[in-house]
């Protein structure tokens, strides 16, 4: 097969366009902004416009106005898919934060092998998300599953991790902190190895103590990493799908049905296009209201 | 006496991140019974899981789909990535500012939004249960294009400028001159378009329905939730390391760039 | 220019590469003078596509004229989700075998099936062969007949002969009363580690919607005597007192730990291997059993439970399976015949045969024609009788989301019983009538 990088300079070794003036740039970037406008652009105005009709596909498009709105006003599953999400990050964020401050801190240390720890702490981020679903499933489970057989042995009560509807999101959102820290850990470990040493020189001669040391010099100086990792950990939250869909398929008892679940269901299972578009759409500002909060609320303008 | 509190917790965390796959690792040859009790050895090692799976499911399908597709993909991204990023950063046109700004409003949207429109543009397409549903689509990303423009800002301008006084036309200048000089931010791109297409698993499912055009995320999904493995675990377990080995082999080998790309992703988004 | 032409021919190299990529649909035109060919469309599990070649391989040796290709839906999943995607896309194949009842009003609506009732012959075969009590059932709204029930497959309960002995009783339980009290008997911690490993029977509880057609909605329709959701005129009509005793009685079992709330390995292992006393199954399963149960297992096939008052005979939910043509097809004459074909008495012997399913055929007992069969697998006969009192699901829109509601109070009144059955049978009939109402 050949190159594509030889075909592009043969075909176009003598291809001369004056440096400025433009005719090169466009035909650069023409492809991309052509896939930009099919896969992009069509779809999202395709969307807009979708969220106005009832559509199942076979069946030619029905006009309804806002009854798609006003059905999802009424619709409880899907408050309580957003309220389930809701209830994910609340938990996942804050534990993920900790988690991986701590690894990070102890990676900063000076120590030996510590991209070798790295690489074991990254390694679940790089695998596919089905793969750590079905090894929880199988950890998770109430009577066979090794967590519960641990906790039997060492003379405890089996929890009902997936089963009962109080534990199920908790646990989906200990696995998915368990998949994701590792990228976190090391995000925050570039952020604390940028940190001037002689803050800290400077700190410990005006007598700081360590908790004091961390609190005001480590910790704001972290503010760019950990807006980024309370950012990716919200968005990456908001698209919860894969864990549910095979662990719980929404349930017990509806506790687990994530946001994208939901819709999915609707769109794909009892095929409301158009009234799924209308909740991915209300879905989409939520996540742009919530980002935009975050980050006026995160970053260090409003910390100290 | 504090290295070794430090060391212990350290290796506490090494256990809790790697031993699931040890453990899924040697599960997989175990005896259905014996799965899941306490003791991590089995009494012997089978191979009858590995045969129910690839009795059961064209897993090596849907391996080669998922190579091919991640292939295609990576290879197109990076060079329409490229095409537009060098266009943005080294050229002077008309407008140029205005797509920026659109390409930087395309990662606020969610691909949730997209999802429908986009199923049905490929049902109607045709490309349902084909590669082409689901290469097209993801051909060209925004954030590859910005971590390239980010890097191709940095080239110095004179050996553009002299590369053109040399009657070099602009697309051989991008890929004898920049991409050279680019190469970290290529393997970044490359790698996270490759990792991003080889764990995609929502698409697939919409797209593809035919066994022989699945890839590989998806096969395992649906071998684990729907009842190919007749509820043992065994299989199931077997089917998920088969999906997570190609990975994790690469990864032991350049787990260095995976975490740059990945850090270097995470920064950008 | 010159860089335009080159850079166009960049532009279709990169196109020409995509093309290769490219999968084409399997339909081929039909040769303008040569025979006619049909695409056939089976389910995917190996009896049936077995069943479907041996067929196809005998209609094709007849018929020199018209050859038929015989193709499993494609496997992965569910049929209905291929079937959709076939007729959003065009490429629905002549003649399908594997409707779901369900199904159907969507695919009326957007004008893929052929109507049946036009063609020659229609009037008698569907006067000899079905059952006069589902002539009305499968008839659409306009009137007209689109598709053609081939199969049925009744759910019944299989019982594990041995451990109903031990538990003292002989025959199998008749009422609800009576299952229950077995339930108290049978279900045991053999081992004495502390957890319940024999239970009265198992049912997945995930709020699966079509989970349900093998706990609440069979056992609604036999509670019912032979009510379904909707009533004649295709208004919603659910038989709230049937409601509230399945609901009640699933309630019972689960709170006294007879059924697991976790899920066991899938299958039909638990039930061969002794851990559980009954199921809920249809025909198919026959065959399955007779391969993987070991010899000292007895087991029986009973009808349903039903509440301790009720008299007449008693119902189930049918799981039927139709023949459609679609309106794709270039050869509907042709295709018709076939569909004959299918549904004559020698492609019903062989369907019972080869996989133990049920063909919708009114006096299947008492034709000596299949009587080998019967004799051969007395099971049979038992699915046999009860497909006369069976029923199938209403065919209106939105039935998945309508059992959907029905499943999530079902998850939420039987398993965890989180409310009264009374009130989740409120609230169920509350979201249906929301839902029917918004897509009015």
């Amino acid at each position: 097969m050949p190159n594509p990088k030889s075909i592009a300079v043969s075909l176009f070794g003598r291809l001369r366009l004056r440096q400025s003036g433009g005719l090169g740039g466009y035909l650069l970037v023409a492809p991309y902004l052509l896939h930009l406008t099919v896969f992009f652009g069509y779809p999202l105005l395709f969307s807009l416009v979708l969220i106005f009709y009832r559509w199942d596909i076979i069946t030619p498009m029905e006009f309804v106005g806002l009854k798609n709105f006003v059905r999802l006003l009424r619709d409880d599953l899907f408050f309580r898919a957003l309220l389930n999400t809701g209830l994910f990050l609340t938990l996942h964020i804050p534990l993920q934060i900790i988690v991986a401050l701590f690894f990070a801190e102890l990676l900063n240390r000076p120590i030996k092998g510590r991209s070798f720890f790295r690489a074991a702490y990254f390694m679940p981020v790089v695998v596919s998300g089905v793969v750590i679903t079905i090894l929880f499933q199988q950890w998770f489970a109430f009577d066979t599953g090794l967590i519960n057989r641990m906790l039997r042995a060492l003379g405890g009560e089996p929890v009902p991790w997936l089963v009962s509807p109080a534990l199920a999101m908790p646990s989906i959102a200990l696995m998915a902190t368990w998949k994701n820290v590792g990228l976190y850990i090391v995000l925050f470990l570039v952020g604390l190895q940028h940190i001037p040493k002689h803050l800290y020189e400077a700190a410990e001669l005006d007598g700081a103590n360590a908790w004091q040391r961390w609190w005001h010099i480590t910790l704001p100086m972290l503010n760019p990493a950990m807006v980024t990792v309370v950012v990716l950990s919200t968005i990456g939250g908001f698209s919860l799908f894969i864990e549910p869909y095979i662990l719980t398929g929404g349930g017990p008892l509806n506790a687990t049905l994530s946001a994208v679940l939901y819709i999915y269901n609707q769109a794909f299972y009892f095929n409301h296009m158009g009234y799924a578009a209308a909740l991915g759409f209300c879905f989409a500002l939520i996540i742009l209201v919530v980002v935009l909060l975050q980050r006026r609320f995160v970053e260090t303008d409003t910390w100290s | 006496m504090r290295q070794l509190g430090l060391y212990v917790l350290l290796f506490a965390g090494l256990v809790v991140f790697a031993y699931p796959f040890v453990w899924m690792a040697i599960a997989t040859f175990t005896p259905e019974a014996e799965i899941p009790e306490l003791t991590l050895w089995p009494s012997r090692w089978t191979l009858a899981h590995y045969r129910l799976v690839f009795d059961r499911i064209p897993i090596d399908r849907a391996l080669l789909n998922s190579i091919m597709v991640a292939v295609a993909v990576t290879t197109s991204a990076l060079v329409l990535n490229s095409m537009a990023a060098y266009a943005l950063a080294k050229l002077h046109w008309r407008g140029r500012e205005t797509v920026f700004t659109l390409i930087l409003f395309t990662l606020m949207v969610p691909f949730l939004l997209l999802l429908i429109p986009l199923y049905t543009l490929v049902v109607r397409l045709g490309w349902t249960d084909s590669l082409l549903g689901l290469i097209v689509p993801f051909m060209a990303n925004a954030t590859g294009v910005l971590i390239l423009r980010q890097s191709f800002l940095t080239i110095p301008q004179d050996l553009l400028d002299a590369a053109r006084i040399d009657g070099c036309g602009e697309l051989r200048i991008l890929f004898t001159i920049v991409w050279p000089l680019s190469v970290p931010a290529l393997v970044t791109v490359g790698l996270l378009t490759f990792m991003g297409s080889w764990n995609e698993v929502l698409w697939p499912i919409l797209v593809v329905r035919e066994l022989k055009w699945m890839t590989m995320p998806q096969m395992v999904a649906l071998f684990a939730v729907g009842g190919g493995a007749e509820g043992q675990l065994g299989p199931q377990l077997a089917a998920a390391f088969l999906l997570a080995l190609p990975i994790v082999v690469a990864y032991l080998f350049f787990q260095r760039y995976f975490i740059q790309s990945f850090a270097t992703g995470g920064l950008k988004g | 220019m010159r860089q335009l032409r080159e850079y166009l021919g960049l532009v279709l190299l990169l196109s020409g590469l995509l093309l290769c990529g490219c999968h084409r649909p399997v339909s081929m035109p039909a040769p303008a003078e040569a025979n006619v060919r049909l695409v056939y469309w089976t389910a995917p599990n190996p009896d049936e596509v077995a069943l479907a070649r041996a067929l196809v391989a005998e209609w094709n040796a007849l018929h020199a004229d018209v050859q038929v290709v015989v193709q499993p839906i494609p496997a992965g999943q569910s049929s209905e989700e291929v079937l959709l995607a076939a007729v959003a896309a065009g490429t629905t194949p002549d003649v399908c075998s594997n409707i779901w009842p369900g199904i159907v009003h969507d695919f009326v609506k957007a004008g893929a099936l052929l109507a049946l009732d036009r063609f020659a012959g229609f009037d008698s075969l569907w006067n000899s062969r079905i059952p006069p009590t589902l002539h009305e059932v499968f008839r659409a709204p306009d009137g007209h007949v689109y598709q053609l029930p081939w199969k049925t497959n009744p759910i019944m309960m299989l019982y594990n002969v041995t451990l109903f002995k031990e538990a003292g009783l002989e025959q199998p339980p008749r009422t609800y009363s009576e299952y229950l009290e077995a339930a108290r008997r049978i279900t045991a911690d053999t081992n004495g580690d502390g957890l319940i490993d024999r239970w009265m029977g198992y049912r997945d509880i995930r709020p699966i919607w079509w989970q349900r057609y093998f706990d609440f909605y069979a056992f609604y329709i036999a509670a019912s005597g032979g009510r379904t959701l909707f009533d004649a005129r295709g208004h919603l009509a659910l038989d709230t007192v049937a409601s509230n005793r399945v609901f009640e009685f699933f309630a019972r079992l689960y709170a006294m730990g007879a059924f697991p709330k976790t899920s066991l390995q899938g299958g039909g292992g638990p039930f061969i291997r002794g851990q559980l006393a009954t199921d809920f199954t249809g025909p198919w399963h026959l065959i399955w059993l007779e391969k993987n149960a070991p010899s000292t297992l007895r087991y029986e096939v009973a009808p349903l439970p039903v509440p301790d008052d009720h008299d007449g005979p008693v119902y189930t939910y049918g799981d039927y399976k139709n023949i459609v043509i679609f309106s794709t097809t270039r050869h509907p004459e042709a295709a018709w015949r076939f569909v004959r074909f299918l549904v004559s008495r020698q492609a019903d012997r062989r369907l019972l045969e080869q996989t133990r399913q049920i063909p919708v055929r009114q006096g299947l007992l008492e034709d000596p024609y299949f009587a080998s069969v019967f004799a051969k697998y007395p099971l049979l006969a038992r699915f046999a009788e009860q497909a006369a009192y069976t029923r199938s699901v209403d065919s209106v829109p939105d039935l998945k989301e309508l059992l959907d509601a029905i499943a999530q109070e079902f998850e939420a009144a039987a398993v965890y019983q989180v409310r009264t059955p009374s009130q989740a049978t409120r609230r169920a009939l509350r979201r249906m009538q929301m839902i029917l109402d918004w897509n009015a």
